[in-house]
């Protein structure tokens, strides 16, 4: 329990730092993407209490599910960001619903019976496309970073996937899923990790 | 074929950028059509944004035979500000 507790809290950390960064940002230069960004790991955040949380009750799976959920939200968010990017570079339409699709379809395409497992599938589905979004950037651009947080999303995709894989094999897949998800979010923070935070204070006073 | 759609706030950053460009290079500041030709905005709609920024500390008016404009300090904290924030949102794909 104190390993998973504290790779949980490893995660919460990481994703307070790039959600407070990116509200920093967006009260400096109010872009809805960075607000977006700043939902998302607010909600990722929430996800990881939750997470460690229902470590303290194991019997409750109620406090789990909802925390899986948040962080499923949490992508949601980052892939609307890319789906309205996406609608607006290629399709000038408001194809942003497209997005609901796979949504629907998850639950029904693999095969679950339980809240908790659907939401793992809809997670990952919402994961890869985000990863595969980034990842697309980075061809264009080229940047380290954009490769670096790629890859990171993409390490999330995977864990999702192993995660998926402990209710087949109950307690086989468990720590390496949360190893995996925790290192896709270092991942992420090594690019953010540059950008610094010790002018953050002084970049909100600009905001407004 | 990709459309570039430029947000309010990258022509902002154009704005103090050429701005920053014309108060560092041995020069006085820089005029409203230098403006309109490195930002890219009709006149109507840069002098809106020119006369805000003015108003917020971001950008120094010089009055002379022409008016012309300076970045301020804290129009070079913005750029900075921004510049990060850019690498931040370009670092998930996406655009400030």
């Amino acid at each position: 329990m104190e390993i998973e507790l504290a790779i949980n809290l490893i995660g919460l950390v990481i994703s307070i730092l790039i959600g407070r960064f990116a509200y920093v940002g967006y009260t400096v230069v109010a872009s809805p993407n960075l607000l977006r960004l700043t939902l998302a790991f607010v909600s990722i955040s929430v996800g990881f209490v939750l997470l460690a949380a229902s470590l303290f009750d194991p019997e409750n799976r109620i406090i789990a599910t909802s925390g899986l959920a948040a962080q499923a939200v949490g992508y949601f968010f980052i892939a609307v960001s890319h789906g309205l990017k996406s609608s607006f570079d290629f399709a000038p339409r408001p194809s942003g619903t497209f997005l609901i699709i796979p949504l629907a379809v998850a639950p029904l395409v693999i095969p679950g019976n339980s809240i908790e497992h659907i939401i793992r599938s809809i997670s990952f589905i919402l994961l890869v496309y985000v990863s595969i979004e980034t990842m697309a950037s980075y061809m264009q651009a080229m940047r380290s970073s954009t490769l670096m947080i790629g890859s990171g999303i993409g390490a999330l995709a995977v864990a999702e996937l192993v995660a998926w894989y402990d209710f087949i094999y109950p307690g086989s897949f468990f720590f390496a899923a949360l190893i995996i998800k925790v290192a896709g979010f270092g991942l992420m923070f090594i690019p953010f990790s540059k950008f610094g935070l010790s002018g953050l204070g002084r970049m909100n006073q600009l905001g407004g | 074929m990709a459309v570039s759609n430029r947000t309010h706030v990258s022509i902002i950053a154009d704005i103090l950028d050429t701005a920053k460009t014309y108060t560092f290079e041995g020069q006085k500041g820089v005029t409203v059509t230098h403006l309109i030709r490195k930002a890219n905005v009709p006149h109507s709609r840069l002098s809106g944004i020119v006369s805000e920024l003015t108003s917020r500390g971001l950008l120094h008016e010089i009055p002379e035979e022409s008016v012309k404009y300076r970045i301020s300090e804290k129009g070079l904290e913005f750029l900075k500000a921004y510049n990060q924030f850019k690498g931040f949102a370009e670092g998930f794909g996406l655009r400030v």
